[in-house]
């Protein structure tokens, strides 16, 4: 939910970046949620036509163009609001940014997120990059394979969220995947 | 009040305005559209001495040849460039460039006069500007100067600066592709994507533009820089020197030749045999060329386009069957091959209800009219570029770590943070590229700085936080705070053209060299300054409008001022604080008031700039108090 503050301008209550009464832009927050600045409700399933289109209603408030005519500090904040809009339709509709920012609210791994997967895993790494130089058709297959069981995983982990379970286990997986894209992206060289 | 649109192109230049809601591109005296973009410094003298100045467009292109070495054409390639690219095109273009007093700053030797690129397009925009102004008999209130959309950050900031130093209110830098879509978009008035395939004289640019729900959208950009219509004259002067039996053509001969080709395109446009006559020096060759014949000839060079095509389908994740229109721009997308070719490629008819060489002026103009904010659109539609090619900065083994991807939605921001190497060492030198290859010394080269006074940490431990914004015009400015001390430092990147590397890190140096200063000492002197630009502007207040003062606010508001003049004098931060907070709590309904007057008067035309001022300085206080 957008917190009702008070316009810089007229001192009317404002909900939103625009004040409706005067038509002034509001300061933007320095760490927006991502989700809500373009009016979603977090999730990790999504329907990247609705995110569009929440993007493109979001950004016709707050682009430059709406304050050409209005002073450069008015100008500044819709730039920088449009700067938000644009890294959260960027981040929410790529999988993998989406699933970090849902998990840690970061869309990139901080540094305690960077733990080494179990020894087990990277075994099945090391194999398939073994089975890649000889078989790279059947090296990227079974990735693929290995990958969507890991997606479904990640899936299940956000699903089992909204009944009031936790993220903790998403950064494993997310490791896993980034191993995973590794070795089919570099069966394509 | 009106906006006008300028297509700032490098061989004619238009000018444009919403009349009504019809965009037109405005004409000269001599009923023509197209002026072109060229500049002759005949060396007039005024009667004070001073320079008289130069002639611009027809005028200046008249006498061109007798006048070689003072006329000035095709300006629009040295803009944004570094010496030495602008070397290359000098040599190309016959240009003398003057020698720069060790600055790396490109200036073109003109006769006895020497110039900049940036000044000779904004005499070219002036003139432009000026027909504007008698047309509309007022001077337009802002302008929209278009570029094309492979310009780089360099290349835009130069344009820009010919529009401030022309003496305009540049609104908006609008991409040539994006122009012209809007042109067509609007007229055919229809949700949709586009396709812009624009073939310029020396240039190849393709776009892919989506309008949905009243937002045009720039899906992906692509291009050559180096492909054209002149190279179509290229081919058939190549035929007619062979014919000639001439190898290593150059000066008088090789311009006759190319001449004659470029005569034979515009022949075989329409017809289907040129005659082609042509004196070269002591040979002489007469012939025929057939459209056939001239087709073949130029068909490599035509299919070259398809694979920028092809790229910016890719980055827009699109096939060439969902195109719901393909727009033409540029002169050279006359040559009915092309058209052939484009057509078969995308499986439709390119649309050709509008002059390829004014499109991109009328829908410049249609984006300054829905800049006035007035515009029937002005509340629909909302045109998006992207970044045309990806920034970064380089980073360990000369590798270019990329923070804005090509093709992102602008504005657009980034952050990356930096660290040092060496136990206290105290600068980080930053290297800012743009373009799609792996390694730095592949790309275009933005700026090179340093960031200095990082206080002395082990290696590791500072937090350099760079930013980078793209503006909606695809320009960048990069910021860098250090986390701990809170110090910050923002440059708008300026190029060779301008402001010199030095000056750059001088204009760092000057805002992170307070890095070692107290953090609390630092506060303290901010909630000071901020306390007494609260006090200026409540003091302004009570002599200017005291008759807006209600019940006892003229009492509270003095015994308020007075205490935080006093603790002021003070060290206690906090105090200041909140007094200031307190003082600008009970000068809030005054305020009202007298924001609420200023409006009327503004709304009156009378004292607009004072309103945007005290506008400008509420709204920094609520920014500041937001932070």
């Amino acid at each position: 939910m957008l917190a009702v503050t008070q316009c810089w301008q007229c001192r009317e209550p404002v909900q939103g970046p625009v004040c409706a009464g005067c038509g002034a832009i509001q300061p933007p927050p320095a760490h927006p949620e991502l989700f809500t600045i373009l009016g979603l409700s977090p999730s990790y399933t999504i329907d990247r036509k609705a995110v569009d289109k929440a993007w493109r209603g979001a950004s016709r408030k707050v682009h430059p163009d709406r304050f050409a005519g209005a002073s450069a500090v008015q100008r500044r904040m819709a730039l920088q609001w449009t700067a938000h809009l644009n890294r959260a339709r960027k981040v929410i509709r790529d999988d993998t940014q989406r699933a970090w920012y849902l998990a840690t609210g970061s869309e990139r791994p901080g540094e305690r997120d960077k733990n080494q997967p179990d020894p087990a895993f990277l075994e099945q790494v090391f194999e398939l990059n073994m089975l890649r130089a000889e078989d790279p058709a059947a090296a990227i297959e079974r990735a693929r394979g290995l990958q969507s069981t890991e997606q479904e995983r990640l899936s299940a982990l956000f699903q089992s969220q909204a009944q009031g379970g936790t993220l903790d286990g998403a950064p494993a997986i997310l490791g896993r995947l980034n191993y995973l894209r590794t070795v089919i992206d570099g069966g394509h060289e | 009040m009106a906006n006008i649109g300028i297509d700032l192109g490098t061989t004619n230049s238009l000018v444009a305005v919403v009349m009504g809601q019809t965009p037109r591109v405005l004409l000269d005296d001599e009923g023509r559209s197209l002026t072109p973009s060229v500049v002759r410094y005949s060396g007039a003298k005024n009667p004070d001495g001073s320079d008289a100045p130069p002639m611009i467009g027809w005028e200046a292109l008249e006498n061109a040849v007798e006048h070689a070495s003072t006329t000035l054409t095709s300006v629009k390639r040295f803009m944004g460039r570094s010496l030495d690219e602008a070397r290359k095109v000098a040599e190309e273009l016959h240009y003398t460039l003057a020698d720069g007093e060790g600055q790396d700053v490109v200036r073109i030797q003109a006769g006895d006069k020497v110039v900049t690129p940036v000044e000779v397009s904004a005499w070219i925009l002036r003139l432009l500007y000026m027909r504007a102004n008698e047309c509309l008999m007022a001077e337009p209130t802002g302008v929209v100067i278009t570029v094309p959309a492979y310009f780089d950050d360099a290349q835009r900031q130069a344009t820009r600066d010919a529009g401030k130093l022309a003496g305009m209110n540049v609104l908006r830098l609008l991409n040539e592709p994006t122009a012209a879509a809007l042109a067509y978009g609007l007229q055919e008035n229809s949700q949709g994507t586009y396709v812009v395939f624009d073939l310029g004289g020396g240039t190849f640019d393709i776009s892919v533009l989506e309008l949905s729900e009243g937002v045009f959208q720039v899906l992906s950009t692509a291009g050559d820089t180096r492909l054209g219509g002149d190279d179509f004259d290229r081919e058939v002067a190549k035929l007619i020197l062979a014919k000639a039996g001439i190898e290593n053509a150059t000066g008088k001969v090789l311009r006759a030749a190319m001449e004659a080709g470029e005569q034979a395109k515009r022949d075989l446009t329409t017809g289907e045999i040129a005659e082609i006559s042509v004196e070269l020096g002591s040979a002489s060759v007469q012939m025929q060329l057939t459209r056939g014949e001239f087709n073949e000839l130029i068909r490599p060079i035509a299919e070259r386009t398809l694979m920028s095509c092809k790229q910016a389908l890719a980055d827009a994740e699109m096939e060439p069957g969902d195109m719901d229109g393909v727009v033409l721009v540029g002169g050279s997308t006359r040559v009915p091959l092309v058209r052939e070719i484009v057509e078969q490629f995308f499986g439709r008819e390119p649309l050709s209800n509008l002059d390829p060489d004014k499109v991109v002026a009328l829908g410049a103009a249609l984006q300054a009219d829905i800049l006035t904010g007035s515009s029937e659109l002005s509340d629909d539609l909302l045109l998006m570029d992207v970044v045309p090619l990806s920034l970064g900065v380089e980073t360990m083994g000369g590798v270019v770590e990329r923070l804005i991807w090509r093709s992102s939605p602008i504005p657009v921001t980034a952050s990356e943070t930096f660290t040092t190497q060496v136990d206290g060492q105290n600068a980080v030198d930053l290297h800012v590229l743009q373009g799609e290859r792996e390694l730095a010394k592949d790309n275009r080269s933005l700026a090179r700085f340093k960031l200095k006074g990082i206080p002395d940490m082990p290696a590791g431990l500072p937090r350099v936080k760079v930013t980078f914004t793209v503006d909606a015009d695809g320009i960048l400015s990069v910021s860098a705070t250090e986390q701990y001390t809170k110090t910050h430092a923002e440059i708008e990147v300026q190029h060779s053209y301008g402001l010199g590397d030095d000056e750059i890190e001088a204009m760092l140096e000057a805002a992170i060299d307070h890095a070692e200063s107290d953090v609390d000492q630092r506060l303290l002197i901010e909630a000071r300054v901020e306390a007494q630009q609260v006090l200026a502007v409540v003091d302004k207040s009570l002599s200017r409008d005291a008759d807006l003062l209600a019940g006892n606010e003229a009492q509270v508001i003095s015994q308020v001022s007075v205490a935080l003049r006093q603790v002021c004098e003070g060290d206690d931060r906090k105090r200041i604080q909140e007094l200031t907070t307190k003082l600008d709590e009970v000068t809030a309904p005054f305020a009202q008031r007298r924001i609420e007057r200023d409006l009327k008067l503004a709304l009156e035309g009378q004292d607009a700039l004072e309103v945007l001022d005290v506008l400008d300085r509420s709204v920094k206080a609520a920014e500041d108090a937001a932070n």
